[in-house]
């Protein structure tokens, strides 16, 4: 196997050494090979998740027939969906507003809006709990009305981390390109919109995919703000982790995970790896 | 000033937290979501739209019934699960969130009569009533049965791998004291339960704890944590079934479902006798459904739909009617329903708010130890 | 650059203010302030809380019980954290020094378990790590294998294979904890790595340091920003873990998160439970702050 064969090597190519080699095949062993058997497993002819009985393809028939199943990935896409648009408007603001103004209390405001970030879930979601019962939040509203809840809490969440990334791309950003469009006659929104937004879109994408991510993998506080008929994918896995999970529930992994493949590959496309590795820090 | 005194001066300091969120409140869009997200759905014929709001614990459905029900009545039945009456209690603390129909177990319908929680049954809206077994007709937990109607009732007792588990454990001793199974046993995660249990297991009533006997007991759960694999959530029969345990402490009928699937798993109550639970059917107070949640508590105590909703559950059931129509092979099942003379050994926990935080804290000693 | 008085530009200010401020202020500050003000309230009867300003559930919260809590919290923590330093810098590394063809595979390699679902790589790892799991059945052939090995040199045979209890108990949770916070320390420490002039490194190699050396004298001194930033990254979610203990734990894993967790249902005790959750919380301020105090010392030096 190529990956093995020592070759002469550079002082700097730490990566063709073999132990840095065989080091980095034993992590990506380690991360993947519970994700491959759970993708097996969603072909195992068996209704308990334990002992390989055969092949079959029949429960992706049976999770497709899944009214649960449907109802909380569509809650769940749903709720993503609009917690992504408002994350980024809300946090593109948020950024613009840090990187740009000095006002009163900046340093406060700041740390406050980042404040979400590290503030435990099960505090925010207790939070959440107490502040819709208190307000008297309407429930039983028709879908995609009854997300409305679980959606601002999304959001809450969401958009610090979107502010993060977008001010970290707006530190490179030249303001003298901002000033030229504004000598040529740009007003301050068309400045806006045609210089500063083209700068950040790549902070934007994203900026986007990760509050997507994070509000389809919350669990927490989405538990502790959900309402009838609200339960999200992860709610509904955590109650069958509990208790048993089918192999459709596999299935339907399966179908998320390509799907998570599927959003990566699109975002590589987008800006390539080293762009996208770089907003996580 | 400081916060003691700022706070003691607002005349009404719950309310101050609900003016802030009234406040809130007026400065969002909360009013328009409301006013546009309001389904004029189609009116039933007695006036509530057919729509019904279900809490309800995982595996405690009939395969067809909410079909069923939706068919006789037209009410589109929406179910959510949860997996312990804390969880159901936490949630409808703040305010029902919109649920019509709960079920919780006969000490958490004590406590949420005592919470105002609940709404009274109108029993005239439900004829069905009489099918319901004498012994259930009136219960110490709700005096009249002004607030619930029964659905099921269960026992709890030691589920074990009969090829593992040998011989055939009768006390309570195997699984609370003793090291014979050690890293092969799994028990509750509920405080409450595990101290009444302790307490049966040193001859005691469920109802007679004392805080004393807390800490002998505390110190009792501490020698026996290393021999204990996991405190599960009511899943027991998974940890069973996975063989990830070979002693499980649960309620029957989750057992009498997994041995109707595997006939290694068999289930006793110890002859020290054990608790009783029964589960019921509430109205929570709020309810946007109320006939529908009546309709369909009437729906369940029928005959032939509580029969076949029993077929799935495999629980005890109060609906004398409908153990009438079922075979003899659920009514024999000593599962479902254990000997009479362990039976009469067992005994329904009354809710007990002073004792329940001390059992609280005594669980999570116990955790840290 | 230099920032602009938001006085002279009141009208972009207003407009990319109002809204961010609004909406931490209803819906971050406002919820976070009721749980503040329950901390210090008192329970009466099963619902009602009266906020009387006592400080009683802050001296419970103190009390040694919760406080070795806590500790042993911020133990996992720490140890998930060091392990995901010591397994994730060699993987960071040879992303850094990996080909241009190999590079973009391998980061996505390591992106792609950090955008899948939290609980479906919670439970995937539970079907591996089970009694009956793979991790278990390839140990035992391991030892079945180890076991037949000695019979052919002539040596008596091993026991019987008895499966680990690999599962439910504190070992599954910090490998559980490592196996869903491992991205996020690989990353930063990628992108700090990639930033680093390489030739420095090479001239220490010339200059006769070892890799070693020059690993621990140059690399690790150099990535020091990125090292931090994966250490925060890592350890202030691993102390408010809630679901890998929840579901991998055994019975004496509980951390902090679960502690809370339980005052809000199973004890009914909301004062309580708001109390712990600002300790947390305070918690993770200090560790920020000594982030912060780090930075401003490395910047004085």
């Amino acid at each position: 196997m190529a990956l093995f064969t020592r070759t002469v090597r550079a002082p700097l190519e730490y990566s063709k050494s073999l132990w840095m080699r065989g080091w980095v095949t034993m992590v990506m062993l380690f991360l993947y090979i519970p994700l491959f058997v759970l993708m097996a497993f969603s072909f195992n002819d068996s209704k308990r998740n334990v002992v390989w009985r055969g092949f079959t393809t029949k429960y992706y028939g049976v999770a497709w027939e899944n009214d649960q199943l449907w109802n909380a990935m569509m809650n769940s896409l749903t709720i993503a969906f609009f917690a992504t648009i408002f994350s980024l408007v809300i946090g593109s603001m948020a950024a613009v507003m840090l990187w740009r103004f000095r006002f009163p209390l900046k340093s406060a405001v700041d740390g406050t809006m980042s404040l979400p970030i590290i503030v435990p879930e099960i505090c925010l979601g207790v939070a959440f709990l107490v502040f819709f019962s208190t307000v008297g939040w309407p429930t039983g509203l028709g879908w995609p009305f009854n997300l409305g809840a679980i959606i601002i809490a999304h959001v809450t969440f969401c958009f610090p981390f979107v502010t993060m990334v977008v001010r970290a791309r707006l530190a490179t950003f030249n303001r003298e390109q901002e000033e030229a469009a504004k000598d040529l006659g740009a007003g301050e929104w068309q400045a806006f919109r045609d210089v500063l937004i083209p700068h950040i879109k790549p902070a934007l994408v994203s900026g986007a995919l990760l509050a997507f991510t994070l509000s389809l993998d919350d669990f927490v506080i989405t538990f502790f703000t959900s309402t009838p008929g609200t339960d999200t994918f992860p709610v509904l896995v955590y109650s069958l982790v509990k208790r048993g999970v089918t192999p459709d529930v596999n299935a339907a992994s399966t179908i998320l995970i390509l799907f998570t493949v599927l959003l990566t590959a699109i975002a590589l496309k987008l800006q390539g790896a080293k762009a996208l590795a770089s907003t996580h820090s | 000033m400081d916060i003691k005194t700022l706070l003691d001066n607002a005349a009404n300091r719950r309310s101050l937290l609900k003016g802030m969120g009234v406040a809130a409140v007026g400065l969002t869009f909360t009013g328009a979501l409301a006013g546009c997200g309001e389904k004029a759905g189609k009116k039933l014929a007695n006036g509530e739209e057919g729509a019904l709001n279900l809490y309800n614990w995982d595996d405690y459905m009939g395969e067809t019934t909410l079909e069923d029900f939706k068919g006789a009545s037209g009410v589109d039945v929406k179910m959510d699960l949860f997996e312990n009456n804390d969880t159901l209690f936490a949630k409808f603390r703040a305010g029902n969130p919109g649920y019509d129909l709960i079920v919780p177990s006969n000490d958490f319908v004590e406590r949420m009569v005592q919470a105002n929680m609940l709404e009274k049954l109108d029993k005239a809206q439900i004829p069905n009533w009489k099918n319901v077994a004498p012994e259930f007709q009136d219960v110490p937990y709700d005096k009249g049965r002004e607030y619930s109607a029964p659905y099921t009732w269960l026992a709890l007792g030691i589920g074990y791998r009969k090829s593992k588990v040998n011989p055939a454990p009768d006390s309570w001793k195997v699984l609370l004291d003793s090291d014979q199974y050690k890293g092969r046993i799994a028990v509750l995660s509920e405080a409450g339960d595990m101290f009444r249990l302790y307490a049966k297991y040193m001859g005691k009533s469920v109802n007679a704890i004392t805080p004393a006997d807390i800490k002998t007991i505390e110190a009792m759960m501490i020698k026996q944590k290393p021999n204990i694999a996991k405190f599960h959530d009511d899943d027991g029969q998974d940890l069973l079934a996975k063989g990830e345990v070979d002693l499980v402490l649960e309620y029957n009928g989750d057992i009498a479902q997994l041995a109707a699937e595997d006939d290694d798993v068999a289930f006793v109550i110890p002859k020290e006798g054990s608790q009783l639970n029964s589960d019921n059917l509430c109205i929570p107070k709020g309810a946007k459904h109320p006939k529908n949640a009546h309709a369909f508590i009437n729906f369940i105590l029928d005959a032939e739909n509580g029969k076949k909703l029993t077929e799935t559950i495999k629980y005890p059931t109060p609906n004398a009617a409908a153990k009438a129509l079922m075979p003899d092979s659920y009514k024999t099942n000593p599962i479902t329903y254990p000997p009479a003379d362990l039976l009469a050994k067992c005994e329904y926990a009354k809710f007990n708010a002073e004792l329940q935080p001390l059992f609280e804290e005594a669980f999570t000693r116990v955790k840290a130890a | 650059m230099a920032e602009q008085d938001w006085k002279q530009q009141k009208r972009p200010f207003a407009a990319v203010a109002t809204v961010p401020l609004f909406w931490t202020l209803i819906f971050f500050l406002i919820p976070m302030g009721f749980v503040w003000f329950y901390s210090f309230g008192r329970n009466v009867g099963l619902t009602e809380i009266d906020i009387v300003g006592t400080l009683d559930n802050y001296k419970r919260a103190t009390e040694w019980l919760y406080l070795g809590i806590f500790l042993k919290s911020l133990a996992v923590a720490a140890l998930v954290t060091l392990i995901c330093l010591i397994v994730g810098f060699p993987v960071a590394m040879a992303i850094t020094f990996a080909s241009e063809k190999w590079r973009p595979w391998l980061l996505l390699g390591i992106m792609l378990p950090f955008w899948t679902n939290l609980l479906i790589r919670t439970y995937a790892l539970m079907i591996v790590m089970g009694q009956q799991g793979y991790a278990n059945s390839g140990l035992g052939a391991l030892w079945n294998g180890a076991s037949w090995l000695k019979t052919l040199v002539g040596l008596q045979p091993l026991s019987t294979w008895e499966p680990l209890p690999l599962l439910y108990n504190n070992f599954a949770v910090v490998v559980g904890l490592v196996y869903v916070h491992l991205p996020f320390m690989v990353l930063p420490l990628y992108s700090a790595l990639d930033r680093l002039d390489k030739s420095l490194i090479e001239a220490s190699l010339d200059l006769g340091a070892g890799h070693l050396k020059t690993l621990f004298k140059v690399v690790v001194p150099l990535a020091a920003p990125g090292i931090i930033a994966g250490v925060m990254i890592t350890l202030i979610p691993a102390l408010g873990a809630y679901l890998t203990p929840d579901l991998m734990g055994g019975t004496d894993s509980q951390m902090i998160a679960n502690v809370i967790e339980r005052q809000f249902k199973r004890a009914n005790d909301w004062p309580f439970g708001a109390a712990l959750s600002f300790l947390l919380i305070y918690v993770m301020f200090a560790l920020i702050a000594m982030q912060g105090l780090r930075k401003k010392t490395g910047e004085v030096r």
